[in-house]
């Protein structure tokens, strides 16, 4: 555990090295919310209620969206492709930590480093410019703690998995695009899918991306009931279980893999 | 003016050479292939698939219809595309800086910008091509425009326009990184910045910030203004003239980046020493 502990704090001080990239994304990040917001305020001109939301809470998402996608950023897809590359995997495993650890260490350090560069800055730029982010039911925190965790994890282990595949596939920038994609436009987080017809709905509803996204925010602006939340959370639950033994399973598999190549 | 000449036709010779190279290079990889086939079409398939939700939900996009959307989500994904294939290394200036790839480019006898773009040709950007064309071409017909030779010459214009201003954009993103030293990759929020800005009516966001996008930061003339004035669109830019202003401001924003890019290349120190 110490050891992990330490690649933290190794990465919270690597991300913390360059300030112009802390400046830059905020400023990025910021404008791709503020153009969201408007962007809702334009398509709720005149009317009061679509698909159960109103134009004040949708805007709460926008802002809770942007700060959520500053904790779902993963690295490890990108380490992994990079080490199979150059070929450190080899000697990487050959130390007495495990790699997938290491990764994971990385990510939490990155995110910590981030928690006060870029999510603290967006919730209060969001505030002072659009509105304040105010949760609908503060007794419902808990709750929304919990998702947020756990969507964390599933968005990391998506994100490993899909990195696993550049042991087989060597090159998997465009595996990695089509993640992105797909998490982007399914999982809620630019257009929540309630807008969306009810057949689409009920597939997408069946994939774990919107446990990502849409169910902590539909949490945090008080769309549904808690019971809602409660069987949405429990299905979150059933997808963190079944891609964490997916998880467990392909890495044995994928470090037996390397070992054979290595000789 | 005979040099000249002989110097352009030697470029023209070192590209057909390139784009044969790039072809190769992407052969390599056959994963990353059928990734880039499935990624890139499935990507603008589900952005235009949200627009019809959307629509289904509210009605129309402030005063735009169906028809219209799918018009300038056509016309924009389009010069999307073609961006892509010119002009996406911009996005990774950054790592050729800090890793000091640019050494390369600076021993050849060719210029360093042109280099930097073409031995980089991004191929797969055709793939964003084709759903941006059955867009189009599906926007085109349910706003029944009626083509002839002036609308086809107008498209093309707007769209080289279009193209040189996405692609300055990316250069002087990207040059950013000689004078900060640092790698950033923008890529991805430049992209989802101009998604928001090009694929819908830029009339939608408040009068100060259609200011910025028109005048500072010219992204308006990507697709809002010539598809008002190709649709007929009232705004605040009319008249069949518009395309030719797009291209004009993509001139102009290809100089000022190719300028602002050359101002770091001075700066730029080799990676190791």
């Amino acid at each position: 555990m110490k050891k992990y502990l330490y690649v933290v704090k190794t990465q919270i001080i690597t991300s913390m090295a360059y300030e112009f990239n802390v400046y830059g994304n905020i400023i990025m990040q910021t404008i791709i919310m503020i153009t969201s917001a408007y962007f809702w305020k334009a398509l709720y001109k005149g009317r009061d209620m679509v698909g159960d939301v109103d134009a004040d809470s949708m805007l709460t998402y926008v802002i809770m969206s942007s700060v959520l996608s500053v904790l779902l950023i993963t690295n490890v897809e990108r380490r992994i492709e990079r080490s199979v590359d150059r070929g450190t995997v080899a000697t990487d495993m050959m130390k007495p930590i495990n790699i997938f650890g290491v990764y994971f260490a990385e990510d939490i350090g990155n995110i910590l480093a981030l928690f006060f560069q870029n999510m603290l800055p967006i919730i209060l730029i969001g505030s002072l410019m659009i509105k304040v982010p105010a949760m609908a039911d503060i007794r419902d925190l808990p709750l929304f703690i919990i998702s947020v965790a756990e969507s964390f994890l599933i968005n990391w282990i998506i994100a490993a998995l899909f990195g696993m595949m550049a042991f087989t596939a060597f090159n998997i920038d465009a595996l990695i695009q089509v993640k992105k994609h797909l998490l982007r436009l399914l999982s809620g987080s630019i257009i929540p899918i309630w807008f969306f017809p009810p057949a689409v709905q009920k597939v997408l509803g069946s994939l774990p991306f919107v446990y990502i996204y849409q169910l902590p925010l539909s949490i945090y602006i008080g769309r549904g009931s808690r019971a809602e939340y409660l069987s949405g959370m429990k299905i979150q639950f059933l997808w963190l279980l079944g891609l964490s033994a997916v998880f467990f399973y392909v890495q044995s598999r994928v470090v037996r893999k390397v070992m054979v190549q290595g000789g | 003016m005979k040099k000249a000449l002989n110097e352009f036709i030697h470029y023209l010779d070192v590209t057909a050479h390139v784009i044969k190279m790039a072809f190769m290079t992407i052969i390599e990889y056959p994963a990353n292939i059928a990734g880039w086939m499935i990624s890139n079409p499935l990507q603008f398939i589900m952005g235009f698939a949200i627009i019809k939700f959307v629509v289904e939900s509210f009605g129309q996009i402030n005063g735009w219809n169906y028809g219209q959307l799918a018009f300038l989500y056509g016309l924009s994904v389009i010069s999307h595309a073609l961006s892509m294939i010119f002009f996406v290394q911009g996005w990774f200036m950054g790592y050729f800086v800090i890793e000091g790839e640019f050494d390369r480019y600076l021993t050849r006898p060719l210029g360093v910008l042109y280099q930097f773009f073409f031995t980089n040709i991004n191929i797969f950007g055709v793939t964003d091509l084709i759903p941006g064309i059955l867009v189009f071409i599906y926007g085109c017909v349910k706003c029944s425009v009626s083509v002839n030779l002036l609308f086809i010459l107008q498209v093309l214009i707007m769209l080289v326009g279009a193209t040189l201003i996405r692609g300055g954009i990316y250069i002087l993103l990207g040059s950013t990184s000689f004078h900060t030293g640092s790698a950033v990759d923008f890529g991805q929020y430049t992209q989802e910045i101009m998604d928001k800005t090009t694929m819908y009516p830029l009339s939608m966001y408040p009068e100060s910030m259609q200011f910025i996008l028109t005048y500072l930061i010219p992204v308006g003339w990507i697709s809002f203004y010539p598809v008002s004035s190709l649709l007929g669109i009232e705004g605040r830019y009319n008249g069949m003239m518009i395309p030719f202003v797009t291209l004009a401001v993509g001139i102009l924003v290809m100089l000022i980046a190719g300028a602002y890019f050359n101002t770091g290349l001075k700066k730029y120190e080799s990676a190791g020493n």
